[in-house]
């Protein structure tokens, strides 16, 4: 692991005028210990008096990728925004309510809620021998989608421990993508339990097409591609958009506005 | 007969944390949740907060909730308007949600025709 996100908040510092929370410090020197540092020089985010803290930290971040370019790891890693750390109920708020509701979103975006600590990549530690839920979306549907299902996160309803590494909507051209990181794609009780769970809190009609993909499936997936064909936060897209080759086959084609 | 009954061994309950109330708005909206959170003590998964989906919705209208967090990137189309829309400008600066999602937790869960 190296902090390369630190280096991007820094090439991006111009843009965040008011931006306390990325100080430049381009001269650190890269050292195995710079995750540690980072922790450690980061503000904690802490809940404050009357509020209600979170079980855990959580960090909102948005992505964006210019259509017609290659989404390359670096492109993703250039393109992916922390938008803030958040403690408790009402920090989490503050943010939410600044922030635009993915289904107003345009183009090729994407919000990711993670865990304090968790990049939203497949490469994190946290991340990488896990996986991923997958909900496809008729337009119209995901904001509403989303909040339900950041709400159940962040009020740990999915009751799996510390399996929940955080979630994803991804804005397209004609369809929207939730999904929701778990660690241990080995799991099948804790994967079972995060599917029914997600059945209960986005009230998901029962014929409703969930797929689960690991993370190691994605990242060999996007090797048989070529390198850096697509956006590490979602593995199948790339595919659909080069010609409908999806590996996710028919699955794919069942859900939601073929069905409406 | 066993003579080597296994013993579990004895573990303290997990420390307590201490939640302020300062206000009756902070006090758990039923009984069977606990100030600052339903506080599962000793289920598997050891102690865990958790929030159901209105309580959190009602939070959205606290003081805090509605002051703008410091440092908050400004990234246009999604943290500040893109455009002079009013529309999107009006939503921005009253921090309320769209109007689908301004609602205050106690409608029922849409039906999703998937």
């Amino acid at each position: 692991m190296n902090n390369k996100f630190d280096a991007l908040k820094d090439d991006d510092s111009g843009d965040h005028d008011q931006d306390p929370g990325s100080p430049k410090d381009g001269e650190k020197e890269k050292s195995e210990d710079e995750d540690k540092e980072q922790n450690a020089r980061r503000k904690m985010a802490v809940p404050g008096a009357g509020e209600h803290p979170l079980q855990f930290n959580y960090s909102l971040w948005y992505s964006r990728r210019t259509p017609g370019r290659p989404a390359s790891t670096q492109s993703y890693e250039q393109n992916i925004r922390q938008i803030g750390t958040f403690a408790s109920v009402e920090q989490f708020w503050r943010f939410y309510s600044h922030m635009i509701r993915p289904g107003d979103l345009t183009g090729h975006s994407d919000f990711h809620l993670f865990k304090d600590g968790i990049k939203p990549m497949w490469e994190d530690d946290a991340n990488k021998m896990g996986g991923k839920w997958i909900i496809r979306l008729r337009k119209g549907l995901a904001s509403r989608c989303w909040e339900n299902l950041i709400l159940a996160i962040l009020g740990e309803q999915f009751m799996v421990g510390e399996e929940i590494c955080g979630a994803v909507v991804s804005v397209r051209f004609q369809e929207d993508i939730l999904s929701i990181w778990n660690k241990t794609a080995s799991d099948q009780a804790t994967t079972a339990r995060i599917r029914d769970t997600l059945r209960r809190v986005l009230n998901l009609p029962p014929n409703t097409i969930m797929e689960y993909k690991t993370h190691t499936d994605s990242i060999k997936y996007r090797r048989t591609l070529g390198p850096h064909t697509e956006n590490l936060s979602e593995g199948v897209r790339i595919c659909n958009e080069s010609g409908g080759n999806d590996e996710s086959g028919e699955g794919y084609l069942c859900v939601d506005w073929h069905c409406v | 007969m066993s003579t080597d009954c296994q013993k579990t061994t004895a573990k303290a309950i997990p420390s307590t944390r201490r939640v302020t109330v300062n206000d009756a708005e902070h006090m758990p909206h039923d009984y069977c949740t606990t100030p600052g959170g339903t506080l599962f003590s000793t289920t598997p998964g050891g102690t865990r907060i958790i929030y159901d989906r209105k309580f959190l919705l009602e939070r959205r209208s606290s003081p805090v909730a509605k002051t703008p967090p410091r440092g908050l990137p400004n990234i246009p189309g999604v943290t500040s308007p893109t455009t002079k829309d009013p529309i999107k400008k009006e939503l921005l600066n009253n921090n309320v949600a769209s109007p689908e999602s301004s609602h205050t937790g106690d409608d029922a869960q849409f039906e999703m025709d998937i």
